[in-house]
């Protein structure tokens, strides 16, 4: 019977953040501070022929103003596991603080640091810059073409015009003909080809850095960043400055991330160091929302191409896919998502001939980066919409054609971890019960122009970013001399409830009362390394080494008691910070003075000196048993006068283990309008085991509105100089509350074995289907292909007027 | 620029602020008053991270002069609960779930509590409406919905009992 | 952006400070769009002149079938107020439609009017019931009609709030047999800008149209009068096909601009007259009931 797992703890932030006195790094300041403000490209790409700053300089309040000719130029990546990647995709370090050369309308120019956001917003309008403009592309195709500008070097591109780094091939490797055998064995065989447009995580807090460097070369950075260890390094590596010097942290929490900011927060980071550097001041640099939307990493459009191939009975045998992704100026993950959206959608079902060919592609639009889902959610559209294709030809129900097909626990395949686990039968189950399934095919029975559909759409994800990135975790927990006990993992909790979920683990692990345990997190001063929240890896990874840390910690204190108690270690155990013997556990137990103990005893009588006099601070436990225990501040407090504390370490490397997900939705498209309208959705996840469910539940949820958006109305349109269209929250549509549905949430527990207490990833889950649901919902409500997203009421009515 | 002097009422107390002309409301609460924990999301009145109350509406704190407030009753989520107690909104976003990142949280608390100091009865289209003006990227509004409707039960119990408001 | 924030007491102060201020003091009311218009720098003033403490303009008023509507009246007055929603209620639906609480609690209806975007959400309604503005400057006072107050541009009045001032709109009440609606097509249902949007006003005798009058927006710089489809219904039978054969004709007024962020002029083009003979429905119920 667990204490903590699987419990709705209430989150630890909770009353911090619903008084708003919790801080964040746009509510920072320092003494001294000035105010940073960077100027930006008004041309998708143009060579910086000359700046001059002389009259910015003037200004009074201002105090610096920097660019690419007075900051260091050493190339970075602002995202984390690229700048720390394995070594099969060689890291693409395409970045500068200040471009050299303009790649898109919004790269970083210059910036200035004065005493007001007006003077230094002032002071940029004063710096002139002379462009020599280039042609843009702005498309896949356009970019790829022959004649097409290279936007880097050529030297960086060499597998064709602008294709990012490497291409990705599933299985690696000069093709065999073992797909095309498998397509011959097909009786069936579908090809398509799907679109996705831009999408952006609009987290609510914008990106923002307080950077102070001290005269004696230190650097303490607040900011927003989901990875406060890999900035750390990038920086390190974008200044030259030993990282030992270095401080990053968030003060403590971080409003929303989605992707935005694994590393650097935008530029925002580097432009604050390098301010701070030049006016020897601390400086903060916080984006505007419309920064945000134009010069922040956006989701990756796509186009990705499906061939499916299946008997007439439904088994399929074989798959060919591709992805094309619009990767943006700049890399940032542009190399290994297009790895992610073969990967993920290849593995949901179980075929035996399979090909995955993809990569990412320069073009002059804002840089495309992670976005919750990271390449998923496209592969997942597109096949999807396939398999509903397949279903309707081969007339088949398309939730049974999919249960046919979907692959199993135990299922061999070409993922480098086993398929340790799946629920997703029983995901599929609760979804199709829960959207009233049966009904599909039967709902549009009059004339009306109201047509209703369901659609249905499974996926699956990652537990963290082992073996495609680097990897790992450590954590340490020292008890402190009362007993109580500091959990220490340097993770960012930017909502996800990761300070809550992983002080559960270790709770558990360790069996320490809950008010008695605290989380250090975050700041890279006083927490070990880890690799940061991303990929779904919170709970999963970090809590495996939270878990380990704990039970390290824990075998040192019955190590310790055990001594006292003279009975072996494997006879104790530690519940509500009591240790006490195993046969007790669950009873209650007589809480008495370790110094009685017999042990204790021995050691006092065979000192050579009398014992340190034991002050009466130690709290008295009242509980009652026929066997004796003794309270943890008890142990901690004996040890703390002898010169000992406990500390476990965890140092994890994690394996990884597929989540699963099902949705499903129900539509109503007026046919006169175009306009559809989400009338149900169904979630279910198999996360394994929810650490704390009603915190999963928020991560379905949140997942199924965002997935409303990519679905219907969010996208970032460009116009034919180049420029963003949607700039703002009033031209881009993110759903509002009057636009929820009813959602139905579904946490299925599973049995997985590799993670702490059976969890596995949640985080971006809740975005990889919704999507794919409610097209599939929309092409069986009006009987047309739907192949483009978002599925806005202009699209659906040409759908609706070409059919 | 000659600065003003603009006096207002803040969360019960009263407040006077000496401060540029053209200073916003957000900037003055944030800046002068080092009062945090109302957000800034987007200065365009789209978001709602800003909201405040208003003489007992909710307003976009982004978008109002702070000159505007001369005399006015304003309350800001520093002032909702009482003396370190919780207010019933506030309980209820924590216990139903309703609180992730948190940088939404103020002005949503504020939107809910202008629309229940006025209406114990909301039904589901107006807890809706209250909220439709701050916009949740982490959540989904589903618990939100959730930790509103709680309140509500929560308030008008209290009231039965004979409660405080 | 400005230097001076000013509270006149009453409608003349206001007036004499915007006259001696060579064009540099502007009216301020709920200021939700001017102050974004300031900050992007379409206005350059020194002063704003605020004009919450006039009393007599937080008035909404029924005076011989006229509501008199005064120029601090919030959207949330007029969504909320029970005599606009029985006797104008296309305009209660507007202002109810109007971006967020946060916004309507602040914004006002005159305001909405004066800053003449094509959409407007209560600009739009105002015109198909025929209401008209009083506009007070020191050269006296004037009425005009909505559409009148619209400029040739985009997004131009012809009303100068450097110095006039709109003190009052007066609303047409519906009498007896008289309806209205507002129809809106938006890419959410709060916090947007309406893609396109429709108010119907009509006048029934029985079963037969007395006379129709139907506002459009954003289908050209400022609201629009589907004229060729109110002549159509002028005289005509309530029937279905009657309204949806003049629904079609508000097409002839339709000019609506390419937009990558509101939508193609095509689409708009194509699906306006099933929104305005939605509205013409709704508003022929309305009379009926």
């Amino acid at each position: 019977m667990m204490k903590f797992i699987g419990k709705n703890m209430d989150r630890l932030d909770g009353v911090d953040k619903v008084t708003g006195a919790g801080t964040f790094a746009t509510d920072i300041t320092a003494p001294g501070m000035l105010y940073g403000k960077i100027l930006r490209s008004p041309h998708p790409h143009a060579r910086i022929v000359k700046i001059d700053t002389s009259e910015a300089e003037k200004l009074p309040g201002v105090k610096a103003v920097i660019h690419h000719g007075n900051v260091p130029n050493n190339p970075f990546n602002t995202a984390a596991p690229m700048y720390t990647t394995v070594p099969y995709l060689k890291p693409v370090l395409d970045q500068l603080i200040f471009c050299e050369k303009a790649r898109y309308v919004g790269d970083e120019v210059a910036a200035v640091a004065a005493t007001s956001e007006k003077i230094a917003e002032a002071a940029c309008k004063l710096i002139k810059v002379e462009y020599e403009v280039l042609p843009a592309v702005l498309g896949i195709e356009e970019a790829m073409a022959a004649d097409a500008p290279d936007i880097h070097p050529p030297e960086i591109t060499p597998e064709g015009k602008n294709i990012v780094a490497e291409i990705i091939r599933i299985p690696p490797g000069p093709p065999s003909d073992a797909l095309q055998k498998g397509f011959d064995e097909a009786d069936v065989i579908i090809e398509e080809e799907f679109r996705t447009n831009v999408q952006k995580q609009c987290q609510m807090e914008n990106m923002a850095a307080l950077a102070i460097v001290k005269p004696d070369g230190s650097i303490t950075v607040h900011c927003t960043t989901q990875t406060p260890h890999p900035t750390k390094a990038i920086l390190a590596k974008a200044f030259g400055v030993p990282a030992s010097k270095i401080r990053v942290t968030n003060p403590p929490y971080v409003g929303g991330g989605f992707g935005s900011r694994i590393g650097l927060s935008g530029k925002s980071e580097v432009v604050a160091v390098a301010l701070s550097m030049a006016t020897k001041k601390p400086v903060k640099v916080v984006y505007t929302r419309k920064e945000d939307f134009t010069a922040t990493d956006t989701r990756h459009a796509s186009i990705v191409n499906v061939k499916l191939g299946a008997k007439k009975d439904g088994t399929f045998v074989a798959l060919d896919l591709k992805g094309y992704t619009n990767t943006g100026a700049y890399c940032t993950f542009g190399a290994e998502l297009p790895g992610v959206l073969g990967a993920m959608t290849l593995a949901i079902y179980n075929i035996p001939a399979i090909r995955y060919y993809g990569h990412s592609v320069y073009t002059n639009r804002t840089p495309a980066g992670a976005m919750r889902g990271f390449g998923n959610p496209q592969g997942n559209f597109a096949l999807e919409r396939v398999v509903d294709m397949m279903a309707e030809k081969l007339g088949m129900d398309a939730k049974e054609l999919r249960e046919k097909n979907i692959a199993k626990a135990g299922d061999p395949w070409f993922l480098p971890y086993p398929c340790s686990s799946s629920e997703l039968a029983e995901c599929i189950r609760k979804c199709a019960k829960s959207i009233g399934w049966e009904r599909r095919g039967n709902l549009n029975k009059d004339s009306s122009h109201i047509k209703r559909g369901l659609g249905m759409a499974v996926g699956t994800h990652v537990s963290n970013a082992w073996p495609f990135c680097v990897d790992y975790d450590n954590a340490y927990v020292a008890i402190q001399s009362d007993g109580s006990v500091n959990l220490s993992v340097g993770c960012c909790d930017m909502g996800t409830g990761i300070s809550t979920s992983l002080p559960q683990v270790c709770a558990e692990a360790l069996g320490v009362k809950w008010e008695d345990l605290t989380i250090t997190f975050a700041d890279t001063a006083s927490t070990p390394f880890t690799i940061g929240n991303h990929a779904s890896r919170g709970a999963y990874a970090q809590g495996t080494a939270v878990k380990a840390a704990a039970e390290d910690a824990k075998q040192q204190v019955l190590d310790y008691a055990a001594r006292l108690f003279k009975v072996s270690p494997e006879a104790l155990t530690i519940e509500d910070s009591i240790i006490k013997p195993v046969e007790a556990k669950d009873k209650g137990v007589t809480v008495v003075d370790p110094t009685t103990l017999p042990g204790a005893i021995e050691e006092a009588a065979a000192a050579p000196v009398p014992p340190p006099r034991d002050h009466k601070i130690v709290k008295p436990v009242n509980t009652q048993g026929p066997q004796k225990g003794i309270s943890l501040e008890g142990l901690a407090y004996y040890a703390h006068i002898r010169n000992k504390q406990f500390i476990g370490v965890g140092r994890t490397i994690p394996p990884n283990a597929p989540p699963w997900h099902c949705v499903a939705a129900e539509v109503e498209v007026d046919t006169k309008l175009g306009t559809v309208e989400v009338i149900k959705m169904a979630a279910a996840h198999d996360v394994g085991t929810a650490i704390n469910p009603k915190i999963v539940e928020g991560q379905i949820e949140g997942g199924v509105v965002q997935g409303i958006g990519y679905a219907l109305s969010e996208e970032i349109l460009y116009d034919s100089k180049g420029r963003q269209a949607h700039t703002s929250f009033s031209a881009y549509m993110v759903p509002t509350a009057e636009d929820v549905p009813e959602i139905d949430t579904f946490i299925v527990e599973g049995s997985d074995q590799s993670g702490p207490y059976g969890a596995k990833g949640a985080g971006e889950c809740g975005l990889v289907c919704p999507a794919s649901a409610i097209a599939n919902a929309v092409a069986n409500a009006l009987d047309v292909k739907v192949n483009e997203l978002p599925m806005t009421a202009e699209r659906v009515y040409e759908l609706i007027n070409n059919h | 620029m000659k600065k003003i002097t603009v006096n207002f009422t803040l969360n019960g107390d009263a407040v006077e602020v000496s401060c540029e002309p053209d200073k916003m409301l957000v900037d003055v609460l944030r800046e002068n008053l080092f009062l945090t924990g109302t957000k800034i999301g987007c200065r365009e009145g789209e978001c709602g991270a800003c909201t405040v109350i208003i003489n007992g509406d909710a307003v976009n704190s982004c978008l109002i002069p702070a000159a505007k407030v001369m005399g006015k009753e304003i309350q800001t989520i520093e002032g909702v609960a009482d003396k370190g107690k919780l207010h019933p909104i506030q309980a209820a976003f924590i216990e139903k779930g309703a609180v992730q990142c948190g940088f939404c949280a103020p002005g949503i608390i504020m939107s809910a509590k202008a629309l229940l100091d006025k209406n114990r009865t909301p039904d589901r289209g107006e807890i809706r409406e209250a909220i439709a003006g701050n916009i949740c990227r982490c959540t989904g509004y589903v618990k939100i919905e959730d930790a509103i409707r709680h309140a509500v039960r929560v308030l008008n119990e209290k009231s039965a009992r004979g409660g405080e408001k | 952006m400005w230097q001076k924030y000013l509270f006149p007491e009453d409608v003349k102060e206001a007036v004499s400070i915007l006259s001696s201020s060579n064009g540099l003091a502007r009216v301020i009311a709920g200021g939700t769009d001017l102050m974004l218009d300031i900050e992007g720098g379409r206005h350059v003033i020194e002063k704003l002149v605020d004009l919450s403490r006039i009393e007599e303009l937080d008035q909404i008023r029924e005076e011989n079938g006229i509501i008199k509507i005064g120029a601090n009246v919030t959207c949330t007055k007029v969504a909320t107020s029970e005599l606009i929603q029985r006797k104008a209620p296309a305009l209660s639906q507007g202002a109810r439609k109007l971006g967020s609480k946060q916004i309507r609690n602040i914004a006002t209806i005159v305001g909405n009017v004066v800053r003449a975007q094509p959409a407007a959400d209560t600009a739009v309604p105002l015109v198909a019931l025929g209401a008209v503005v009083e506009v007070v400057s020191a050269n006296g006072t004037r009425t005009m009609k909505i559409l009148d107050t619209y400029g040739a541009g985009f997004a131009e009045s012809n009303i100068d709030s450097t110095s006039e001032l709109v003190t009052f709109l007066y609303v047409p009440a519906h009498g007896e047999q008289e309806g209205s609606a507002y129809v809106r097509l938006d890419k959410r249902k709060a916090l947007s800008l309406p893609v396109l949007n429709v108010a119907c006003k009509i006048s029934l005798a029985g079963e037969t149209i007395k006379a129709a009058s139907i506002a459009m927006g954003p289908v050209g710089p400022g609201p629009r009068r589907a004229v060729d489809a109110e002549n159509a219904l002028a005289g005509s039978n309530t029937s279905a096909e009657n309204i949806h054969s003049a629904a079609q004709l508000v097409r002839n007024q339709c000019d609506p601009r390419n937009s990558l962020v509101r939508g193609s002029k095509r689409y708009r083009v194509a699906v306006i007259s099933e929104l305005a003979e939605r509205a013409i429905l709704q508003a022929v119920a309305c009379a009926k009931a």
